[in-house]
């Protein structure tokens, strides 16, 4: 605790330097849980670094925000059930420098049910989601470099979970986690990694839409998958992938405890699968 | 409703809990630093350090100087508060330990107090051992209100709170009206902020007023002491027992006396301006507009042709002294000056020219030769003097032929001129050579005639100058009337007055028979 204490404490004491045209602003924010059923919660962040994780410690949320305020300014928003956390515009174009750029660090409540929107720009995402209670995902990134893993098993079952990647390099794990009905992947130029691992609970439809970039499948092995190509000048290397008819089939898929359904979309690019261990 | 402040006033026993934070904020830049809290009963508090300026509630309190101690300690606590929640949050906040230097400093001490005023929550009617409290509050943000927006008004509370009877329990009340009923008995002390307490019963204990009325009917009656700030008090034969104290009275006198003060300053400013701007239009002063403007001219105009008069009279009487006591110099003066006026006019200006140097030459071939300083001494302030009379005596000289000539002619108003009388020559020859700043005088008092005044100014400044030239040239050549340059008798009029001679054909007749 001590140390969490000199931690803040040298967060709050060294406050960015002014850059040229603009006016740095350290903000932190928290709200206990009151009660709190099931929330609609939105993130939006235009640009900067973004990490996200659960927080125990009774609280719905907690934020640290270091922004840009001639800019943006910070957005805590929480009514009735929904709650609106990030930062909005304040209509002056967004400059995108690697020096002195924004800052977002997110924990949600661990455990209360929410319906999990995610905007962001150009970041660099640091997002795990173990922990948090999903009854839907939606994550889209415009220029990002995002990471995305569920290292613990959402406890609630999620309708659908769709992620959307623009420019992007674009990498999510234990998908099997996620316990969700359907994912949708989008994304449109860049290198994208899905990792299938996790504890999968359920069958699963998973919809890819890729542009020009390189598509990489983790396969767990004993997941059945059943991978349904719709491509265009796209390099498939389905690897311990069995073709039958204008599918691919991973061996055991008739076997397979869980069942996943790929549909993939893709053109000018290529796509990979690659076998990883059962655990991972 | 909390009431910390109210804690900080009484005695320590009173009990208070901490209230219960829902949500906090912390916001941070180089000029700024803010805390904002919110509560479980929907209340909010934020306090803010903004370039200078802190801010309570958005309430302007107090200020600091940016990157000073207090900035760096309240960021401190924020960077500590970051990383706490709720109750432990609340306890750093009502307890935020300070330096010893923060402590003597009004501005530390009002943020520490705001701080936690705003996380602990006084229970009502919370027994403890030494006295109970019972608090009640008018409205949600009167308390507040109270304690940001008048600071006067907290230290004359504070005041008014020392010596009360520690023993007896306290009933509070902030910004609602308190009536006790006639034949209610109320055994604890009262305090009253903000609004108006009516006795018409009995109070065992103390009364304090802030901000207020208290009002003593008959019947009401008060065993304790009385005391009262910023307070009116109506006694209609009620009884305070223990004595009545207005702690704002001497401020009262001082500002009374302050007030009698700037009174009488402004009196005697107002007093002065009038009696400037009543002497300006008496002056006639040119300087911006008065009621006298539209007058000024005539008054200008009359006033000049009053002046050339008193000027005219005075040169005659000077000029009857020269005729009194110097009646041949005056003539003879004047007989060259009618003769030779070119001349007289010519010697005038050299010796105008001459003047200054010849008075300087002498004074220091004088004092040059030592044994003449005394003469120096006498000749410096001596010769202005002479050659003064020297001027008015050719002046003088001058005029009284002008009036001689005016007497000759036809001109209208110069008939009243005698020659035989030399004063009444010389009235006129004074009147004549003014004439012309007398109508320059007169046509300026006729709007749009200002050029044809100037214009006559200018003759009249001319002609004066060529006469006293004149008149001056005429005594230096005269030596001051010493010598006579030409004979006084004059053939010319003899010779004038035979050629037109009448013939008396009667008396030519007679004495002369024709010669046989």
């Amino acid at each position: 605790m001590r140390k969490v204490i000199l931690l803040a404490v040298a967060t709050i004491a060294t406050i960015p330097v002014e850059a040229h045209g603009q006016a740095w602003r350290r903000v932190a924010m928290s709200r206990q849980l009151d009660g709190n059923d099931e929330l609609d919660v939105q993130v939006q962040y235009g640009a900067g670094r973004v990490t996200l994780r659960s927080v125990d410690e009774g609280l719905l949320y907690r934020m640290n925000l270091d922004y840009d305020e001639e800019r943006f300014e910070p957005v805590a928003e929480f009514t009735g059930n929904r709650l609106v956390l990030g930062v909005d515009s304040r209509g002056r174009s967004t400059r995108i420098t690697n020096r002195g750029s924004g800052k977002l660090e997110l924990e949600l409540a661990r455990g209360v049910p929410m319906d999990l929107d995610l905007s962001f720009g150009a970041v660099k995402a640091d997002i795990d989601l173990a922990g948090l209670a999903l009854t839907g995902l939606e994550l889209s990134t415009g220029a990002s470099q995002s990471s995305i893993s569920i290292s613990e098993p959402n406890p609630l079952t999620m309708r659908a979970a769709s992620f959307e990647a623009g420019a992007a390099d674009f990498t999510v794990t234990t998908l099997g986690n996620l316990n969700a009905e359907r994912i949708d992947i989008e994304a449109g130029v860049g290198s994208v990694v899905l990792g299938f691992g996790g504890r999968w609970r359920r069958d699963a439809r998973v919809g890819i839409d890729m542009g020009l970039g390189s598509l990489e499948l983790r396969v767990p092995e004993g997941l059945g998958i059943r991978l349904r190509k719709d491509s265009f000048l796209t390099a498939l290397d389905s690897e311990g992938l069995i073709k039958r008819g204008d599918v691919y089939e991973s061996p055991d898929y008739d076997d397979a405890a869980y069942r996943i359904e790929i549909d993939l979309n893709a053109a000018f690019g290529s796509v990979s699968v690659v076998w990883i261990g059962a655990d991972n | 409703m909390t009431l910390g402040f109210i804690a900080l006033t009484l005695p320590s026993d009173a009990q208070a809990q901490l209230r219960e934070i829902l949500a906090k904020s912390i916001s941070v830049s180089p000029s700024e630093a803010e805390l904002d809290l919110r509560f479980r009963d929907g209340s909010a508090f934020t306090i803010r350090l903004d370039d200078g300026t802190i801010f309570v509630d958005g309430v302007s309190s107090g200020s600091y100087t940016v990157g000073d101690p207090l900035d760096e300690a309240f960021r401190n606590l924020l960077g500590q508060a970051v990383a706490l929640e709720d109750g432990a949050l609340a306890e750093l906040l009502a307890s935020w330990s300070r330096s010893a230097e923060l402590e003597e400093l009004e501005s530390a001490r009002l943020i520490a107090e705001a701080l936690e005023a705003s996380v602990r929550d006084i229970d009502e009617d919370a027994d403890v051992d030494q006295g109970a409290v019972s608090v009640s509050v008018g409205t949600e943000s009167s308390l507040l209100e109270l304690l940001v927006g008048s600071l006067g008004r907290l230290g004359a509370l504070e005041e008014a709170m020392e010596g009360l009877d520690q023993e007896l329990r306290l009933r509070i009340h902030v910004d609602e009206d308190v009536t006790i009923e006639s034949g209610e008995v109320v055994s604890r002390s009262i305090v009253v902020i903000g609004s108006d307490l009516r006795i018409e019963g009995e109070v065992l204990g103390d009364v304090v007023v802030v901000g207020g009325t208290l009002e003593l009917p008959e019947s009401g009656i008060v065993h304790g002491e009385a005391r009262l700030a910023d307070t009116r008090i109506l006694l209609n034969d009620g009884e305070i027992r223990g004595g009545l104290t207005d702690l704002l009275e001497s401020e009262r006198i001082m500002r009374s006396g302050l007030r009698e003060r700037i009174r009488e300053e402004v009196r005697e400013e107002l007093r002065r301006d009038l009696g400037n701007e009543i002497r300006s239009a008496a002056r006639l002063d040119d300087d911006g507009f008065s009621i006298m403007t539209p007058f000024r001219p005539v008054i200008r105009g009359v006033g000049g042709v009053v002046e050339k008069l008193i000027m005219v009279l005075v040169l005659g009487l000077i000029g009857a002294g020269f005729f009194a006591v110097a009646g041949e110099n005056v003539d003879r003066v004047a007989e060259t000056a009618r003769h030779a006026p070119g001349r007289a006019v010519m010697v005038g200006f050299a010796g105008t020219f001459l003047l200054i140097p010849i008075w300087l030459f002498a004074a220091a071939a004088l004092a040059i030769s030592i044994i003449g300083i005394p003469l120096a001494i006498a000749w410096l302030p001596l010769f202005p003097v002479v050659v003064a009379l020297a001027v008015l005596l050719g002046y003088v000289a001058v005029a009284r032929n002008a009036g001689e000539w005016l007497s000759d002619s036809s001109w209208p108003w110069t008939g009243w001129i005698r020659k035989e009388n030399p004063i009444s020559s010389l009235f006129g020859g004074l009147l004549g050579l003014t004439f012309a700043f007398l109508a320059g005088h007169v046509m300026s008092i006729v709007p749009l005639l200002g050029v044809f005044s100037i214009l006559l100014f200018v003759i009249g400044g001319l002609l004066t100058f060529f006469v006293a030239q004149i008149g001056f040239g005429a005594v230096l050549l005269t030596w001051g009337g010493q010598r006579r340059e030409y004979d006084a008798y004059d053939a010319d009029p003899g010779w004038a007055q035979a050629v037109q001679a009448d013939v008396d054909e009667a008396t030519f007749g007679a004495e002369s028979a024709p010669m046989t």
